[in-house]
C-alpha cells in the first residue's frame, strides 16, 4: 500500500495513495464546491468549480479529477481559487436564464447555493448570447430544460454508466451542445426507462420531476426508508410537505447506491391517492357502508365464535402479506396459529419462490439468496436464467449492466428476448417449461470437458455420482431440441459459465413457477454445485425474491409448515419453545397452501378467510375459481389501502395504513432487514396493519398486549435464530443480513461459506418432465406470464398513477411475426384469447423478441392473464404452473 | 527481410533512379532539410525508394543489436522535442510509458493538423509516409506497444490513401506486421480518420475520437503515457515529430545537436502564408531569427504594404512583430514573448490587416471548436467572442478592454483542455503588442487599418489611383467608374462597402473615412 | 440518394459495411464515415440501423454525429463548394470571397442551393496555404482565388451535371 504526505491548507497528512485531491479534502472535512462530481462515477472534470491551487503548477487544478501526488501542497480557497470559482460561476450564468423566482428548483438548486456562497453581489452582466432551447417535456414524470442546464454531464454519466441505459446523450458540440434523447426526438423514441435517476443527480432545475403539487424544498420534511415495491429494498427518502408526498429522492449507500427505478422514484402518489380506504366497511345485503372500528371487530369476534364453534378452528384460514412489515406477518401468523389455533397460513410467496425455498432447503440448507446485491457489480460471470431482471429488479439489473460493462459475461436463458438479453454472450431462447434439459445439458458438457471443480465436489457436496448419472443419461442434441435452441449455443453457455471464478446465477419465476418448479430449482443447485460456485464471494445462487417483503413475510412463519425462522411446525422441540412464549398449545400439523386454501374454500373445507394484503382474485392462477371460491366462505375480511377486486368480495373490509404512515422493518432479496419510517399520519382512519392484528387478537380473546413494532421485533429476535441479533436500535443505518445469530453477530454477507446450512451441498437427481397442460390442436400456443417494468402485480398501487397508466394502459400480448400473421392480427389489434379455463382481451404486440408459437401475457390487469392460466400444482411445494399453459386466439376484436 | 535485402533493394534502387541522390533544388542557403529531406525526391507510394534513402534502416539496426533503453537514451539525449506545439521532450514522454508496465501499449500517430493555416505534416504525410511508420515502429519498440493508429485529418484523403499504400508494402516486405525482420517483435498499424473537430489534435480528444466516442477532452493528469486509449499506457507523437526518429537512431543524438539550440535542437519546418511573398513550407535549424525567417527566406510583404506582425501558435498562439525580428525563433524563446511555436504556422501580416480582427477571427475559431465539455471555454470563448465583435463594430469601451483581459485569464486558468487554457492568447498577446489599436477602436471609433467594416463609413478613391481598372472589375455592384489609365470614382449610393475594391487596390489609392 | 433511405440500402449497407467492421473494436466512427461517404449524410434512419445492428444506443450514435462537423444528416448538393476560411486564406480576404459567393448562389454558408447543385460548406484549413486564398470544389483546388473568379468556378460546375 503506497502512503504519500500531502499539504492541504497547512495541514500535512500522510495517506494512502489512489485518490483524486477532492476526496483528501473530504476526508479532511474541507467544502469544496462541485456541479459535475458524483463519487460513483469516474470524474470527468467539466464544471471547474472545484479548482484548488498546487503548488509548482501555474494554472488550477480540478481537484475532483486530479489524482493527488506525493508531496503536493494544496490550497482549497486560497484568494486566487475564490476569485476563479466566481468567475467560473459567472460564466456559468452567462448563458443561464434568470428564473430563480419561478424555478421549479428553487431552493434546491446548488447553482443558486453557489452563487450565494461565493458572493456573487449579482447575475453578472454579459452581453453575449443566452442560448435558446425548446423544453422537452415528452418523458411523463419529468422535463428537460436545456437552457437551465450547465451541462455538468452527470445525467449522462448516471444514465450511461449506472443506470446502464444511456438514453440522455450530449447532442452537438461547444456552445450549441445540449442535453436530450437521441436525435432531440423525445422520449417516446428513445430507450429511456424513467429511472429518473438523471432527475435525481441534477443540480439544477434543468432535470425537473413534473410536479402536481407546489412546493419550495423549505416547506418539505424527509423521511428515510424503504420502497415499498419489488425485493430490492431501495433506501430513499420521501419528501413531504405537509401530509402530501411530493417526491421521492433516492438515499446513497446500500443496496441500491442511490439509484432507484420508476416506481420507486415515480409510482408514489397511490399514498394520497382518493381512493385510499379511510374507515373500516361492513358489507349488508351486497352494498358497503362505513362503519366504526369497533363495529367492524365486533363483527368479526361475533363471526369468529360462530364459525368456530360451529365448524372449528380447521376452517380458518389467513393470508399474510408480502407486503407488510415482518412485525405485521409474525403477528398475523400469531394470530393464527396462537390466538385462533390452526396452521393455515400461507402467503404470496406460495405463487412465486415455494420452489426456492424447498428446492434450497432441500440441497444448501436455507431457501434464500446466497449473495449480496452489492456483489453483483463483480461478477466475472452472470448466468440469468428466467428473471427478467432489469424489469422486475431493476437495480438489480442496473447492477449487472454495470458488471458487464466491467467485462463480465453474462448468459441468458429466457423465452423472451429480454433487455439483458441484447448483447448478451449467449442468449438461449428457450420454450417456456423446459429448463431442466438445459441444465443438465449443460452439466453434460461442463463434465464431459472436465471443467468441473472436483475438490469442491469430493470436500462440500454428497450424491453426486447418481446425480451424474441422470446428467450423463441426457443427449445434448436432443436437448437442445426440446428446448428448442442451437446445441453449440448449449455447449458455449456451459463453457463460459465453467470458466468463470465469480459465477453467479440469478433466476426468478421463469424457474420457480412450474409445476417442475422444485426440480428446476435442485437443477440449478446441481449446476452450481458442480463448478464450486456456491459459498464464494460474487457467486452463488440467486434466486430474486419478488416482493419487497416476501423474504420478510416467509421468514416471519407466514407459512403453513413453519413457525418463524423456518423452524417446523411438526417439530416437537420448537413446538415446545413457541407453545412457552406464546402461553398456548399449538397445532403440530402442517396448515394448507394457499392454492388448496382456495380449493378448500370452494369445497367448504375453510369457511372463514382473513386476506391481509393481498390480491388473489387478480393474482391467482383460474380467477373463475378464485372467485367462486372467495364466494363461498362465510366471512372474508380483506385488509387492504383499497377497494381491490379481492376487497369486493369482503365481508368485512379493513383500510390499512400504507408503508409510508408506520414503523416496521422488511426484509429484502439479500435478506437484509431495514427499516420502514413514517413520513405522514395514517390516511383517514386507516391504521398500520400490526396494530389491527393486535386489536383483532384481544378482540377474539388471546391476551395480546399491545406492542410497538420494535417490540414485536424483540419478541421474533428471541424465538428465532436467524434473527436473533436483529435490533431497531442496530439496524437506523444499514440494516442486517441475516442469520444475525446474537446481537454481537455482524451479518451474513453470503451463506454457506465454508459449511453448508446443511452441512453438505446435495446433488439430486432431476429428470425432465413436461408441464401439465401443452399446446395441441385446440389449444396450439404456450402461454407464459410475467410482468413489465411499470407496473407491480394487481397495479392496486401503481395504477394509482396516471403517468403509468398511460404508458401500460391496458392488457397486451406479445407474439411473434409469424404467429400474428397465422391469425391475421397486426400490431395494435385487439385479440380475443382463451384457454380451457376462461377467456379474455389483449392487445397484439408484434414483436420478433419472442418465438413462433409463444404468447407473453402480463398478469398485471384484472380479468387478464390469470382467466386464462393452470392451477396445476407443483406436488412438493404447490407452486401453480403460472408459466406455462395452453391457450389459442379466437380472433380479432 | 534482413539487412543483406535492405542494402538490395538499397542498391539496385539506386542504380535505377540515379535522380534519387540529387540534391532539392531551390532550396534558400539557411534550409536545412532533415523531416523534409525526401519529400520532392522520392516517389512516395514507392517503398523501396524510401529504403534507398536509408529508409527502414534505423528499424533494422535496433531490432538487431538495441534495447528499449538504448533507444530511448538516443532520443532523450538527442534533446528532441514534441514539434506538435507543446515541446514536450519525446525521449521523456517515451520513458513514463516505457516504464508503466502493462500487457497493451499504443502508439499514436497526430495528423490531425488542426491549425488553420499550416500544412508542414500534411507535406510529409503525403510525400514521405514511410518515414512516420518508421517513426513509429521504433516508438513501438522503445516502449513495447504492438499497435499504432495514425489519426489523419478527414481533409487529408491523398496523405490517408498514401499512408495505407505504405502500410500495406511494409507489410509485404514484413517491416510491419509480426515476427519483424525476423525477431519476436511484432508492430502493426492502422489509419483513423478524423471527421472535422480541431480540438481532436488534443491528444485526450484523439483518443475519444479512435474509441468511437465524441472528441470531448479529458482532465489531465492521468497523462495518456499513464492511462491512454482505452486506458492503456499511450505515446502520442506529431507527425514531425516522428519524421525526426528514424534519423536520430540512425546519425546519433549528437549529429541532431548540430542542429539549433541548447534547448530546442534540431530543425523545424514552417508554412509560410499570408501576406508574404515567398509563401510555402520552408525548414530551418532553430535558433534562426525572425527576421531571417521573414526577410530572407520569405522575401518581406510584397506589394506597397509594411510587415506588421506575425502569427506563430495558431488560435493558440499569439502574435510577433517588427521589435522581435532579432529575436531567435525556438520553444522557449516564443512563449516568452507570448506567442508560441505550436505547429509551424507563420502567418504574416502587413498593415491592412486590423489586430482586433485577427484576434475575433481566432476566438471565432475557438468558439466553433470548443467541445463544449468545460464552462470556462464553452461559456468563456463566446463571451470573448462577443466583445470583440463589440469592439469591431465600434461600440466597445474602454472598459471592455479590461473585462477582456480579466476574462481572458479567467478561461486560461480553469479550463480542462489545452483549447480553452490557450483560446485567449490571441487577445493577450494582442492587447501587449496592439493595445493602441484597441484603443483606436474603443475611443476614436477607428480602425487603424481600415479593415472594420462596423467602422468604415465609405471608401474614397484618392489621386494617386493610376487608373488601372482592377477595382472596378472587382466591384461586385459595378459603382466604380473610370477611363483606364484615369482617375477612378466610386458612387456612394450605390456601394455595398464590400470593401473589394479597398483590398485588390495595388496603389494604396483607396483610403476609408 | 434521397433522405429516405430504402431498405435494400440498409441492407446493403449491412452487408457492405456493418459487417465488416462487426470485430473491430470501436468501431462507430468508421461506419459512420462509410455512410457519410456513400449518401453523404448520416440519415436518422442509418443511425438507427447501425444502433440496432451493432447495439449501440442511438443517444450514442447521435451525440458522435453532432460532435463532428463532417457528419450531417442531410444530404449534401452535387457539388461541395468551400472557401477556405482558415488563417492564410482569412488574411487574404476568405470573408469577402464567402460573401460573393452567398451572393451569386442565394444561399447561405451551411447550406445547400434550392436547384440542389451547390452546398456551401464549412471549411477551415484544406492544408493548401501557399495558395490562399482556397475554394475547394468537391475535391478540386483553386487557389490564389480572387472575387473574380468566383462566377466562373460556379459556372464551370454548374455547367456539369447540374441541368435543373
Ligand atoms: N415491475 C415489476 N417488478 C416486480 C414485480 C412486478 O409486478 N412488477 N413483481 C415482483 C415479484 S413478486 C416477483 S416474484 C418478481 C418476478 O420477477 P421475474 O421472475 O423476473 O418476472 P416474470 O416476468 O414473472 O418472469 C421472468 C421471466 O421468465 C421468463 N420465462 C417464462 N417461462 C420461462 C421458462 O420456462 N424458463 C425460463 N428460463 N424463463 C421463463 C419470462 O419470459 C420472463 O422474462 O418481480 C418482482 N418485481
Ligand atoms: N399469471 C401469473 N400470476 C401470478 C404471477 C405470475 O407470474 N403470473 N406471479 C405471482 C407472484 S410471484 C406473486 S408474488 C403474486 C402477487 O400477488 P398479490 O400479492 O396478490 O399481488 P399484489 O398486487 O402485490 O397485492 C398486494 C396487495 O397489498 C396491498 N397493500 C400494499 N401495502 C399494504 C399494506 O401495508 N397493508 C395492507 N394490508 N395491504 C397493503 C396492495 O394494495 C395490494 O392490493 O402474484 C402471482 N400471480
Ligand atoms: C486544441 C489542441 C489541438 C492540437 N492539435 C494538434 C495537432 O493538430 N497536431 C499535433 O500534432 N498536435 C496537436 N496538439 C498537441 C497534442 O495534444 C499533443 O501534445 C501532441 O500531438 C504531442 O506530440 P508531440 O509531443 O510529438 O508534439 C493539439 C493540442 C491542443 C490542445
Ligand atoms: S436552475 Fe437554479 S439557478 Fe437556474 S433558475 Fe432555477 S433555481 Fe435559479
Ligand atoms: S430516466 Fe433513467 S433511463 Fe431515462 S434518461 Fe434518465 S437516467 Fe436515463
Ligand atoms: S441536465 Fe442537469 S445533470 Fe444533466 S448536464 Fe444539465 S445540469 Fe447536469
Ligand atoms: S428496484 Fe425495486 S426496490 Fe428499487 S425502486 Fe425499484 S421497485 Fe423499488
Ligand atoms: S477547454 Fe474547451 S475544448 Fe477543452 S475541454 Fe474545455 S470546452 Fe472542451
Ligand atoms: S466538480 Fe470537479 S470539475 Fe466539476
Ligand atoms: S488557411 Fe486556407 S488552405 Fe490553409
Ligand atoms: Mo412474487
Amino acid at each position: 500500500m503506497k502512503m504519500i504526505n500531502l499539504k492541504i491548507n497547512d495541514q500535512e497528512i500522510v495517506v494512502e495513495a489512489g485518490k483524486n485531491i477532492l476526496d483528501y479534502c473530504v476526508e479532511l472535512g474541507i467544502d469544496i464546491p462541485t456541479f459535475c462530481h458524483d463519487e460513483r462515477i469516474k470524474s470527468e472534470g467539466a464544471c471547474r468549480m472545484c479548482v484548488v491551487e498546487v503548488k509548482g503548477i501555474n494554472r488550477l487544478l480540478a481537484s475532483c479529477a486530479t489524482p493527488a501526488t506525493d508531496g503536493m501542497e494544496i490550497k482549497t480557497h486560497s484568494p486566487e481559487v475564490m476569485e476563479a470559482r466566481k468567475d467560473v460561476l459567472e460564466l456559468t450564468w452567462a448563458s443561464h436564464p434568470n428564473d430563480c423566482v419561478v424555478c421549479d428548483a428553487n431552493g434546491d438548486c446548488k447553482l443558486q447555493d453557489y452563487s450565494y456562497e461565493y458572493n456573487l453581489t449579482s447575475i453578472p452582466e454579459y452581453d453575449g448570447h443566452k442560448r435558446n432551447f425548446s423544453i422537452d417535456d415528452s418523458n411523463k414524470f419529468f422535463y428537460i430544460d436545456p437552457e437551465k442546464c450547465i451541462l455538468c454531464g452527470k445525467c449522462v454519466y448516471v444514465c450511461k454508466d449506472l443506470q446502464g441505459v444511456e438514453a440522455l446523450g450530449f447532442n452537438q458540440r461547444g456552445h450549441d451542445t445540449f442535453i436530450s434523447f437521441a436525435f432531440d426526438n423525445g422520449m417516446e423514441q428513445s430507450n429511456c426507462v424513467s429511472c429518473g435517476n438523471c432527475v435525481s443527480v441534477c443540480p439544477t432545475g434543468a432535470l425537473m420531476e413534473k410536479s402536481n403539487v407546489m412546493f419550495r424544498s423549505w416547506e418539505t420534511k424527509k423521511t428515510r426508508t424503504t420502497c415499498p415495491y419489488c425485493g430490492v429494498g431501495c433506501q430513499f427518502d420521501i419528501v413531504t410537505k405537509g401530509e402530501q408526498v411530493v417526491r421521492i429522492d433516492p438515499a446513497p449507500g446500500t443496496p441500491n447506491e442511490g439509484l432507484l427505478c420508476v416506481k420507486g422514484k415515480f409510482a408514489y402518489k397511490f399514498i394520497n391517492h382518493k381512493g385510499r380506504l379511510t374507515s373500516p366497511l361492513i358489507k349488508e345485503n351486497g352494498e358497503f357502508r362505513e362503519a366504526s372500528w369497533d363495529e367492524a371487530y365486533d363483527l368479526i369476534a361475533s363471526k369468529y365464535t360462530e364459525l368456530n364453534n360451529k365448524y372449528g378452528s380447521a376452517t380458518f384460514a389467513g393470508l399474510a402479506s408480502a407486503k407488510c412489515t415482518n412485525e405485521e406477518n409474525y403477528m398475523f401468523q400469531k394470530l393464527f396459529r396462537a390466538a385462533i389455533g390452526t396452521n393455515n397460513v400461507d402467503h404470496c410467496a406460495r405463487l412465486c419462490h415455494a420452489s426456492t425455498v424447498a428446492g434450497l432447503a432441500t440441497t444448501l440448507g436455507s431457501g434464500a439468496m446466497t449473495n449480496s446485491i452489492a456483489e453483483v457489480k463483480d461478477h466475472d460471470v452472470i448466468f440469468v436464467i428466467g428473471s427478467n431482471t432489469t424489469e422486475t429488479h431493476p437495480v438489480i439489473g442496473s447492477f449487472m449492466k454495470q458488471a458487464i460493462a466491467k467485462g463480465s459475461k453474462i448468459i441468458v436463458a429466457d423465452p423472451r428476448e429480454i433487455e439483458l438479453a441484447e448483447g448478451a454472450d449467449v442468449f438461449l431462447k428457450i420454450l417456456p417449461g423446459t429448463n431442466v434439459p438445459l441444465l443438465n445439458a449443460m452439466m453434460k458438457v461442463i463434465y464431459n470437458e472436465n471443467l468441473h471443480d472436483i475438490d469442491y465436489i469430493s470436500e462440500r457436496t454428497e450424491n453426486f455420482e447418481t446425480t451424474l448419472e441422470t446428467i450423463q443419461n441426457t443427449d445434448i442434441e436432443e436437448a437442445a431440441e426440446i428446448c428448442g435452441i442451437d446445441a453449440e449455443d448449449i455447449r458455449k453457455a456451459a463453457r463460459i459459465y465453467a470458466a468463470g471464478n465469480k459465477a453467479g446465477i440469478y433466476y426468478a419465476m421463469g424457474i420457480t413457477q412450474h409445476s417442475q418448479g422444485t426440480n428446476n430449482v435442485k437443477s440449478i443447485a446441481n449446476l452450481a454445485l458442480l463448478c464450486g460456485n456456491v459459498g464464494i464471494e460474487s457467486g452463488g445462487i440467486n434466486p430474486l425474491r419478488g416482493q419487497n417483503n416476501v423474504q420478510g413475510a416467509c421468514d416471519m412463519g407466514g407459512l403453513p409448515d413453519v413457525f418463524p425462522g423456518y423452524q417446523k411446525v411438526f417439530n416437537d422441540e420448537a413446538r415446545a419453545k413457541f407453545e412457552k412464549a406464546w402461553g398456548v398449545k399449538l397445532d403440530n400439523k402442517v396448515g394448507l397452501s394457499l392454492p388448496h386454501v382456495l380449493d378448500g374454500a370452494y369445497e367448504d373445507q375453510i369457511r372463514f378467510l382473513y386476506i391481509m394484503g393481498e390480491n388473489p382474485v387478480v393474482s391467482d392462477p383460474d380467477t373463475t375459481h378464485v372467485k367462486k371460491s372467495l364466494d363461498n366462505l362465510d366471512f372474508l375480511i380483506v385488509q387492504d389501502l383499497f377497494m381491490t377486486e379481492t376487497a369486493e368480495m369482503a365481508d368485512v373490509i379493513l383500510p390499512a395504513s400504507s408503508y409510508a404512515e408506520k414503523e416496521g422493518t422488511f426484509t429484502n432479496t439479500e435478506r437484509r432487514v431495514q427499516m420502514i419510517r413514517p413520513a405522514i399520519k395514517p390516511v383517514g382512519d386507516s391504521k398500520a396493519d400490526y396494530i389491527i392484528i393486535q386489536e383483532i387478537m384481544n378482540k377474539i380473546g388471546y391476551n395480546q398486549p399491545i406492542l410497538t413494532p420494535s417490540e414485536i421485533m424483540d419478541e421474533v429476535a428471541t424465538l428465532t435464530p436467524i434473527y436473533g441479533g436483529v435490533s431497531y436500535d442496530r439496524i437506523q443505518e444499514l440494516g442486517l443480513q441475516w442469520p444475525v445469530l446474537d446481537h454481537n453477530h455482524p451479518g451474513t454477507k453470503y451463506l454457506h461459506k465454508d459449511k453448508f446450512a446443511r452441512g453438505l451441498g446435495l446433488f439430486s437427481e432431476v429428470e425432465f418432465a413436461e408441464a401439465k397442460e401443452l399446446p395441441d390442436e385446440n389449444f396450439p400456443i404456450v402461454l407464459t406470464t410475467g410482468r413489465v417494468l411499470y407496473h407491480f402485480h394487481t397495479i392496486s398501487m401503481t395504477g394509482k398513477n396516471e403517468e403509468i397508466n398511460e404508458i401500460v394502459p391496458e392488457n397486451f400480448i406479445e407474439i411473434s411475426p409469424k404467429t400474428a400473421e397465422s391469425y391475421k392480427l397486426k400490431h395494435m389489434d385487439h385479440a380475443s384469447i382463451s384457454s380451457r379455463r376462461g377467456t379474455t382481451k389483449a392487445v397484439v404486440h408484434v414483436t420478433d423478441k419472442i418465438g413462433d408459437g409463444v404468447m407473453f401475457m402480463p398478469f398485471h390487469f384484472a380479468d387478464g392473464a390469470n382467466m386464462l392460466t393452470n392451477t396445476e400444482l407443483d406436488a412438493t411445494c404447490n407452486i401453480p404452473e403460472l408459466k406455462v399453459c395452453a391457450v389459442q386466439i379466437d380472433g380479432k376484436l | 527481410m534482413n539487412k543483406n535485402i535492405l542494402d538490395k533493394i538499397k542498391v539496385e534502387t539506386l542504380t535505377a533512379n540515379p535522380e534519387l541522390n540529387e540534391p532539392h533544388k531551390n532550396l534558400h542557403e539557411k534550409e536545412v532539410r532533415v523531416v523534409l529531406k525526401n519529400c520532392d525526391i522520392i516517389n512516395p507510394e514507392n517503398i523501396n525508394h524510401y529504403i534507398a534513402k536509408d529508409g527502414y534502416f534505423a528499424i533494422n539496426q535496433i531490432l538487431t543489436g538495441m534495447s528499449q533503453e538504448d533507444v530511448i537514451k538516443v532520443v532523450s539525449d538527442s534533446g528532441l522535442r514534441g514539434r506538435g506545439g507543446g515541446g514536450f521532450p519525446t525521449g521523456r514522454k517515451w520513458n513514463f510509458a516505457y516504464k508503466n508496465e502493462n500487457d497493451t501499449k499504443y502508439i499514436i500517430c497526430n495528423a490531425d493538423e488542426g491549425d488553420p493555416g499550416a500544412f508542414m505534416d500534411r507535406s510529409v504525410l503525403e510525400k514521405d509516409p514511410h518515414s512516420i511508420l518508421e517513426g513509429m515502429i521504433i516508438a513501438g519498440f522503445a516502449i513495447g506497444a504492438e499497435t499504432g493508429f495514425i489519426y489523419v485529418r478527414a481533409e487529408y484523403p491523398l496523405a490517408a490513401e498514401r499512408l495505407q499504400k505504405a502500410i500495406d508494402d511494409a507489410l509485404e516486405l514484413n517491416i510491419l506486421g509480426e515476427n519483424i525482420f525476423g525477431t519476436k517483435f511484432n508492430f502493426k498499424i492502422e489509419i483513423r480518420l478524423g471527421a472535422g473537430a480541431f480540438v481532436c489534435g488534443e491528444e485526450t480528444a484523439l483518443i475519444a475520437s479512435i474509441e468511437g466516442n465524441r472528441g470531448m477532452s479529458k482532465n489531465k493528469p492521468p497523462y495518456p503515457a499513464i492511462e491512454g486509449l482505452y486506458g492503456k499506457p499511450t505515446i502520442i507523437n506529431n507527425v514531425e515529430t516522428l519524421a525526426n526518429i528514424s534519423q536520430i537512431i540512425l546519425k546519433g543524438s549528437k549529429w541532431f545537436r548540430s542542429f539549433g539550440t541548447e534547448k530546442s535542437p534540431g530543425t523545424k519546418v514552417f508554412a509560410l502564408a499570408g501576406k508574404i511573398k515567398n509563401t510555402g513550407l520552408i525548414e530551418v535549424p532553430m535558433g534562426i531569427t525572425l527576421g531571417e525567417i521573414i526577410h530572407d527566406i520569405g522575401r518581406g510583404v510584397g506589394n506597397k504594404r509594411k510587415f506588421k506582425a506575425v502569427l506563430t501558435g495558431g488560435p493558440s498562439g499569439g502574435c510577433l512583430t517588427e521589435k522581435h525580428l532579432d529575436q531567435e525563433v525556438d520553444f522557449d524563446t516564443l512563449v516568452a514573448l507570448g506567442s508560441m511555436m505550436g505547429s509551424g504556422g507563420m502567418i504574416v501580416l502587413d498593415d491592412h490587416d486590423c489586430m482586433v480582427d485577427i484576434a475575433k477571427f481566432y476566438l471565432d475559431f475557438s468558439v466553433d471548436e470548443s467541445c463544449g465539455k468545460c464552462t470556462p471555454c464553452r461559456e468563456g470563448t463566446i463571451q470573448l467572442y462577443k466583445l470583440l465583435e463589440k469592439i469591431t463594430n465600434g461600440e466597445g469601451t474602454i472598459a471592455d478592454l479590461d473585462k477582456l483581459k480579466k476574462l481572458s485569464k479567467a478561461v486560461k486558468k480553469t479550463s480542462l483542455c489545452g483549447l480553452g487554457m490557450t483560446a485567449p492568447n490571441p487577445i493577450l498577446s494582442t492587447l501587449e503588442h496592439f493595445y493602441d489599436e484597441y484603443l483606436a477602436h474603443v475611443t476614436h471609433k477607428v480602425c487603424p487599418a481600415s479593415s472594420c467594416r462596423g467602422l468604415i463609413e465609405k471608401y474614397i478613391i484618392q489621386d494617386n489611383c493610376v487608373g488601372c481598372t482592377i477595382c472596378a472589375k472587382r466591384c461586385p455592384v459595378q459603382c466604380i467608374t473610370g477611363e483606364r489609365k484615369g482617375l477612378h470614382v466610386i458612387d456612394q449610393d450605390a456601394c455595398i462597402q464590400c470593401g473589394e475594391c479597398f483590398a485588390s487596390c495595388n496603389f494604396d489609392a483607396i483610403i476609408t473615412k | 440518394m434521397s433522405i429516405y433511405v430504402l431498405e435494400e440500402q440498409l441492407n446493403e449497407f449491412k452487408i457492405e459495411v456493418i459487417d465488416k467492421y462487426r470485430d473491430t473494436k470501436s468501431p462507430l466512427m468508421q461506419i459512420l464515415q462509410e455512410s457519410q461517404k456513400r449518401y453523404g449524410c448520416v440519415p436518422v434512419e442509418v443511425q438507427e440501423f447501425i444502433s440496432k445492428e451493432m447495439n449501440i444506443t442511438t443517444a450514442k450514435i447521435n451525440g458522435v454525429v453532432s460532435f463532428y462537423s463532417m457528419f450531417s444528416l442531410k444530404p449534401s448538393g452535387r457539388h461541395i463548394l468551400g472557401v477556405c476560411t482558415g488563417t492564410a486564406c482569412y488574411v487574404k480576404g476568405a470573408s469577402r470571397l464567402v460573401e460573393r459567393v452567398e451572393a451569386l448562389l442565394d444561399t447561405e454558408y451551411g447550406s445547400t442551393t434550392e436547384d440542389g447543385c451547390f452546398t456551401l460548406a464549412h471549411t477551415r484549413c484544406v492544408g493548401d496555404c501557399a495558395q490562399a486564398p482556397v475554394i475547394m470544389v468537391n475535391d478540386e483546388f483553386n487557389g490564389k482565388v480572387t472575387s473574380d473568379d468566383i462566377p466562373k468556378i460556379i459556372a464551370r460546375h454548374r455547367g456539369k451535371n447540374c441541368k435543373k
